[in-house]
């Protein structure tokens, strides 16, 4: 049971990065950013890519090739923002290209970043990697930050109040569409930490970007939309569950209860724990 | 008084006209090709039925593929294991399919917002995961083979008929049920919810049915296909399926019945032609999925209204010409 709790923590962390960001832009553009997986899996290739050559420099690349990448998403969205449809399947088809030209240039491999540092302690009788638990620490520290951001900045409060409302906003002379690209810029980095930080772990394979989203979809629904605290809590709650059938049944059904999990929300409540109408 | 009428070709013979035009192919063309054009017929029906809840309610169904492989293993494996005929399996199917849709449609309908598309998204890969799993009952990712004995009809002309009577008899279906009151109803809901519901259409209840008549016509497709290619495979289930219906639709119009049919006519052969011959020319294998995904992205920024809408507009900048 204490594995499920160490390990699961790690991974909920990890969750909480992703999720945020997709749940930040969902609550400030209303948008269902399916290409969200996305940051994700540019982060983690690019930084297993250049890492031969550029050593952990690559990791600090890869993470701000996903901003970049986010605000290049953020440009083709900014025409047809107002019609929902379109904007799913933009994102998608977005998420796909980019799925098909990892498999085009990596072929259908696994990747994985060396650890920064190696080393394994024991918690409770499970030996734990450093890596878990440096990853971990990264992970509660960007969220920290992410909170401070959001409450003590201007820039912050910008995209508080138009979270709230983007036409008020608009009315007292908030630039919209900064809020939308500075949102977007911070949710594909947040996902590209979490990239990086998953690749020193386990292996990405160019499928991943795809099943990121899964367990966002399902950190998001559980925590209720647009509401970045209960992402966070969800993103642990997921976390357990994950490991804890990965352990019970293999990780092949990990997706499978998931899904479940998403559905039972749907019928039990489907707000979530901490959703706002 | 006289009036004096000219014989005119109406707009209903038009289009009888052009359904005789698949008639003599078979005589014309190559088995290869009269064996794709069939499967286009069929890859057709998978594109109307993915309109009816798109281009009618305005929700998005990312999962519509997993009603197909339902209809289609389901009625494979019931050939195979239990001997049903053809007829009674691929009915069975469809049933199955729609039974799913029922249960999915009402857990996520219900809600407001985008909450069909995002579990929808997740199923397929959750389906393919089962496959995989039960590999022992449905045969892994290499699928099963139903063998000759349990096709449609032995020639490949024979079924290459079939599956036209099929998209056929599809499309008078879906052409009652978008233009008839309960059609109208959906229209009303797609273009604005609340004023719908304003008017007393039970909002849900209309979805829902939409949405089962969809996965309905889904699954008895799947079927057909299995028993017009005779195997059943993952690719049925698979998200470059998806996005080759969401292409089509997107392609013709979402929402005007015929766009949506030529446009699966088109793009379906437009990929095992065109793309599959470029991505060989380039030997790179995946590319015409990655060509398939670009196309649907410049669609989406350059012409969302699809062909129909982009007629729409040249005709409307046209001067007026007065009778």
């Amino acid at each position: 049971m204490w594995e499920v709790l160490i390990i699961g923590t790690v991974i909920g962390g990890i969750w909480a990065l992703v999720a945020s960001g997709f749940s930040l832009t969902f609550g400030v553009a209303r948008i269902f950013n399916f290409a969200h997986g996305t940051y994700f899996a540019i982060a983690a290739y690019l930084a297993a890519a250049l890492y031969p050559t550029l050593g952990y420099f690559s990791i600090f690349l890869a993470i701000f090739a996903a901003g970049i990448f986010g605000l290049v998403v953020n440009v083709l969205i900014k025409p047809i923002r107002d019609r929902e449809i379109m904007v799913i399947l933009l994102t998608l088809s977005v998420a796909l290209s980019v799925e098909q030209i990892l498999l085009i240039i990596f072929q259908d491999t696994s990747i994985s970043i060396p650890p920064v540092i190696n080393g394994v302690v024991e918690i409770a009788g499970v030996p734990v990697t450093y890596t878990r638990i440096i990853a971990l620490i990264i992970a509660l520290l960007c969220l920290a930050a992410l909170e401070i951001f959001i409450g003590k900045t201007r820039l912050g409060r910008e995209i508080n109040a138009t979270s709230q409302s983007s036409e008020a906003a608009m009315m007292v002379g908030i630039d919209v569409e900064k809020v939308y690209s500075s949102t977007m810029l911070i949710s594909a980095i947040l996902a590209g930490i979490g990239g990086v930080l998953y690749a020193q772990i386990y292996s990405v394979n160019p499928e991943t970007a795809f099943r990121i989203l899964i367990f966002a979809f399902a950190v998001v629904i559980l925590g209720g939309l647009g509401s970045i605290k209960g992402s966070i809590i969800a993103a642990f709650l997921i976390g357990y569950v994950q490991t804890f059938v990965s352990i019970v049944l293999g990780s092949r059904w990990s997706e499978v209860a998931v899904i479940a999990v998403i559905i039972a929300i749907l019928i039990v409540r489907p707000r979530g724990l901490f959703g706002v109408e | 008084m006289i009036t004096i009428t000219r014989p005119k070709l109406n707009y209903l013979n038009w289009k009888l006209l052009i359904a005789l035009i698949p008639l003599p192919l078979p005589f014309i063309l190559p088995k290869s090709i009269v064996f794709m054009l069939g499967l286009a017929f069929i890859f057709a029906v998978f594109v109307l039925s993915w309109d009816l809840v798109a281009g009618y309610t305005g929700e998005v169904n990312l999962g519509h593929t997993v009603f197909i492989g339902i209809g289609a293993y389901t009625s494979a494996l019931l050939a195979l294991k239990l001997h049903t005929p053809p007829l009674i399996s691929i009915i069975a199917g469809g049933l199955l399919a729609t039974i799913f849709g029922f249960v999915i449609g009402i857990i996520c309908l219900r809600l407001k917002g985008y909450y069909l598309a995002l579990v929808t998204a997740i199923l397929p890969l959750v389906f393919i995961q089962f496959v995989n799993i039960y590999s022992g009952i449905f045969g892994g990712y290499e699928g099963l083979s139903i063998g000759i004995k349990n096709a449609l009809h032995r020639s490949i002309e024979g079924r290459y008929y079939i599956a036209y009577g099929f998209m056929l008899l599809s499309l008078y279906a879906i052409y009652r049920v978008v233009n008839g009151k309960f059609g109208l109803r959906l229209k009303a809901i797609r273009d604005d919810e609340e004023l719908a519901e304003g008017v007393g259409i039970d909002v849900v209840k209309h979805k829902v049915i939409a949405f089962c008549i969809s996965a309905l016509m889904a699954g008895l497709a799947g079927g057909v296909a299995v028993f017009y290619r005779l195997s059943v495979g993952v690719d049925l289930f698979g998200v470059p399926l998806m996005i080759l219906i969401i292409l089509s639709a997107l392609f013709g119009g979402l929402g005007t019945l015929f766009g949506p049919l030529i446009g699966a006519l088109t793009i379906y052969i437009a990929k095992y032609w065109v793309f599959m011959e470029v991505a060989r020319a380039i030997n790179i294998q995946q590319a015409d999925a990655l060509m398939m995904y670009l196309l649907l992205i410049v669609l989406i920024l350059k012409m969302p209204e699809g062909l129909f809408g982009w007629f729409k507009t040249v005709r409307s900048k046209l001067p007026l010409r007065t009778y």
